[in-house]
């Protein structure tokens, strides 16, 4: 049986990405017991914060301080949990309420509103049609590349050729998150059936 | 990755905008992490603004993802403790 050489760079991508998925796995399980054994009476969303918070985290760490996505992910997904530690910490337990605010703020932030397909308005001197396409070509290029500097961790000061570069790898990364967690989901869900 | 801008047609700086070359090089990858990108057409002409579009929409949907999954598991995970039954196939996962 011959392997074509796409096949053989599958298998390639399939094995580190089977190792990526165990190593974030740990990470991600080793915090959770130190978060959960510090902090035992949690509410549902503070739990929520958590479990993501700490995926997020575990899902940068595991890149080493390679790329500057995951950088940027740990530094905003630490503050996060930071906030959530203090709170805890403290006897007044409505004090928790700022940093939920703030927290989901910086969630929140991560996410950007959907950018609509529109007709790029022309408000200058006509032109000739095909240099028109051109520069309505251009402007939304730069539109959705601002996008995709908001949706990636530490984008805003990315040069567009890092961008794509860290594009690719936070992409993958987060391609990991999803199967592993997916993963534990289903799982739990089947032994809490029995 | 190449940073050649053979096609380049304006005048602007060299970070101001991608390149051709690093779309291609960009959607060709994409094609490999999300099999589902619309490539009907199959030359390299796919517009710039697609793939970025295209990959805006990936990493917004994954985020949802995390997002979801995480409201799942938060009824599912109330204890990592040593006894419970995840705790020892993750265990074994991890170890292997």
């Amino acid at each position: 049986m011959t392997f074509s050489p796409s096949h053989r760079v599958d298998l390639k991508r399939m094995a580190s990405k089977a190792s990526l998925k165990q190593k974030f796995l740990k990470k991600w399980m080793e915090d959770l017991r130190t978060y959960g054994s510090s902090n035992p009476f949690t509410t549902v969303s503070e739990r929520k914060r958590i479990i993501k918070l700490s995926a997020d985290i575990a899902m940068a760490s595991i890149q080493e301080g390679a790329t500057k996505w995951s950088r940027a992910l740990i530094e905003n997904a630490s503050q996060g949990m930071d906030t959530f530690k203090k709170s805890a910490m403290s006897d007044d337990r409505g004090a928790r309420l700022p940093s939920a605010a703030s927290v989901a703020k910086m969630i929140a932030s991560k996410k950007i509103s959907k950018s609509r397909r529109r007709r790029t308005r022309i408000c200058k001197p006509p032109r000739p049609k095909r240099l028109q396409a051109r520069s309505i070509a251009k402007r939304l290029v730069k539109k959705r590349t601002q996008v995709l500097k908001n949706l990636v961790p530490g984008g805003e000061s990315m040069d567009d050729a890092s961008l794509i570069k860290e594009t690719l790898d936070y992409i993958m990364s987060l391609q990991v998150q999803v199967d592993v967690m997916r993963s534990l989901a289903c799982m739990s869900e089947h032994l809490h059936r029995k | 990755m190449s940073s050649r801008r053979s096609r380049q047609s304006s005048s602007l700086g060299p970070s101001s905008r991608i390149s051709d070359d690093q779309i291609a090089d960009l959607l060709s990858k994409l094609r490999q992490l999300l099999p589902e990108i619309h490539d009907n057409r199959r030359s390299s002409k796919v517009s710039a603004s697609k793939v970025l579009q295209e990959t805006c929409n990936y990493i917004r949907s994954l985020h949802r993802e995390v997002d979801d999954l995480s409201q799942r598991l938060t009824q599912l995970l109330t204890t990592i403790d040593a006894d419970s039954p995840e705790a020892a196939i993750i265990r074994s996962l991890i170890l292997q």
